[in-house]
């Protein structure tokens, strides 16, 4: 490759990076634009720890701020072990043809539509937690945080996967030369190793919990409370911008969802930093000694 | 009953194979072969490239069995902790024996831990909590590799920051952390320079007397150094030289 052909390449790349950070940032920019005559005189924060009231002259997000909080964590509560025990049975436990298949399976998991897994959910989770637990509806913060698991569970699978398929074969051979078990390869090499991977999977999972706005708006009931217990009927913010996007483009209300926009932008910024800083906390913590 | 067969020379059998064959991916590598290896000694294992000397140290710890689409019929017998037993049997446990039947690969394997921590790593994976126990271990064997002069300041340091003789001596000193009875070596200086090789080569030449040696070698050199008896691989059959 000449001299001239790569610096054009290099040029490419580098264009494509800035134009990734330029559109993040200008989404941002957009939103704080829009929702400023919200943010001005201070009235951010009460937006932020108000609740919704907008005949009242109240446009506070808190209710869905909680909601989205309640929803997303406890889909990855249910999500984190589910597709740590995929992963570790088509990566460590099975060989060969089942694994294949298994992968396959989850591969084809990713590409179905949300509104179809929004379909399941209604069709067969709602009345399951209806008669199961007692609850109301059935719509409720549960059955959203549930079939949100199933939803991100297979990205999350195929990232683990992955970070577990780059740990050297060697590794695997020297433990088990010396007498080793799978599982104990699992646990003292592969997990070590494979936490940078585990910790972008969840990252991602997360964003797409935090950021999914269908399946919340299908099963969790979408009242405009926060809620007390998982059985409790909840909106999202990404439901909320939704359900109002049909209002009046010069009111305050549609004002507020760009509020909503920007919550959910900080909210997922500062979400990925705390996986981080704890991921290299834990990397200290995990160095050999 | 499994067929008599005599042994390298007139002393006890470490180990008995038995009519031996083993495919892979459907090539045949080894064919209805057989052969006894005598204990405290260090037997050569040579032969061409892709012969399948490597794959044959592999049937003597079963590690074969982690790879796929791999088969393998007959019988190998080891006298361990003064028993006869056939590795192959139901009851004889993997764990168990590949503590027993140490490996070393051809290129040298540490773990991404700690020098320290890749060498107590047997001992740990066969429960070993004490650990001044383990501290006196690690260092009895890091010794008896001549590594721990080299080490000994920086225990806490990566493994993969030792050069690739430090690292096989280590690799070395791993596997005899739990005084196995047999040492399987594939190739163990092939990656390394002179001086490395001959480091690893006093080092058999001592642990033979406690420990029964496999090695599997290129360098007619190195057998003749320190090979007490020599078999060749050659068409899938094993043949004393």
């Amino acid at each position: 490759m000449t001299a001239t052909c790569e610096r054009a390449v290099e040029r490419l790349f580098f264009a494509a990076a800035f134009v990734s950070a330029f559109v993040t940032l200008f989404i941002f920019g957009f939103m704080v634009y829009y929702g400023l005559p919200l943010f001005s005189g201070g009235r951010f924060l009460a937006i932020l720890t108000s609740h919704w009231a907008p005949h009242q002259g109240s446009f506070g997000i808190y209710p869905m701020i909680v909601g989205t909080l309640a929803i997303s964590l406890l889909a990855m509560v249910f999500a984190f072990p589910l597709s740590m025990g995929c992963a570790i049975l088509i990566s460590v436990v099975s060989r060969g043809r089942l694994s294949r298949i298994l992968r396959k399976v989850v591969e084809v998991m990713t590409g179905i539509p949300t509104v179809v897994y929004g379909f399941v959910g209604i069709f067969l989770l709602i009345p399951l937690v209806r008669n199961v637990f007692d609850a109301g509806s059935g719509m409720c913060v549960l059955s959203a945080s549930l079939m949100l698991a199933v939803l991100v569970s297979p990205t999350m699978i195929l990232f683990f996967c992955d970070s577990f398929d780059r740990v050297p074969r060697s590794y695997g051979h020297a433990v088990l030369a010396l007498g080793g078990t799978r599982i104990q390869h699992f646990l003292h090499v592969t997990l070590p190793c494979a936490w940078p991977g585990i910790i972008v999977a969840v990252t991602m999972a997360l964003g797409r919990a935090v950021g999914d706005t269908l399946i919340a708006l299908m099963l969790a009931g979408n009242a405009v409370q926060a809620p007390d217990s998982v059985f409790d009927s909840a909106r999202t913010l990404t439901s909320h911008i939704a359900l109002v996007f049909a209002a009046d483009n010069e009111s305050l209300e549609f004002k507020a969802i760009f509020a909503c926009g920007v919550s959910l932008y900080l909210f997922t910024t500062i979400l990925v930093l705390m996986i981080r800083l704890a991921a290299r906390a834990r990397g200290k913590v995990g160095q050999v000694g | 009953m499994p067929p008599s067969i005599p042994p390298i020379i007139q002393s006890s059998v470490k180990i008995r194979v038995s009519n031996l064959s083993f495919s892979y991916n459907g090539r045949e590598i080894l064919r209805d072969t057989s052969v006894a290896f005598p204990e405290h000694a260090i037997t050569a294992i040579v032969g061409p490239s892709g012969s399948g000397k490597s794959t044959f140290l592999m049937t003597l710890n079963r590690l074969w069995e982690e790879l796929p689409r791999c088969t393998m019929s007959g019988r190998v017998e080891m006298l361990l902790n003064g028993v006869h037993q056939n590795i192959y049997a139901p009851d004889c446990g993997m764990e168990a024996l590949r503590r027993r039947v140490a490996m070393v690969f051809q290129m040298p394997n540490p773990l991404p831990m700690s020098i320290f921590k890749n060498v107590a790593f047997p001992l740990q994976l066969a429960g070993e909590k004490d650990k001044r126990t383990i501290r006196r271990r690690v260092e009895e064997t890091l010794r008896d590799v001549r590594l721990w002069d080299e080490v000994k300041d920086r225990l806490a340091g990566s493994a993969l920051s030792l050069s690739g003789g430090q690292q096989q001596r280590m690799c070395m000193a791993r596997a005899m952390i739990l005084r196995p009875e047999i040492l399987l070596l594939d190739e163990p200086a092939s990656s390394l320079d002179q001086k490395a090789a001959e480091a690893i080569e006093q080092l058999l030449v001592r642990w033979k007397h406690h420990c029964t040696i496999l090695i599997v070698s290129h360098y007619l050199d190195q057998v003749k150094r320190i090979a007490d008896n020599v078999v060749e691989l050659r068409d899938g059959q094993l043949r004393i030289r």
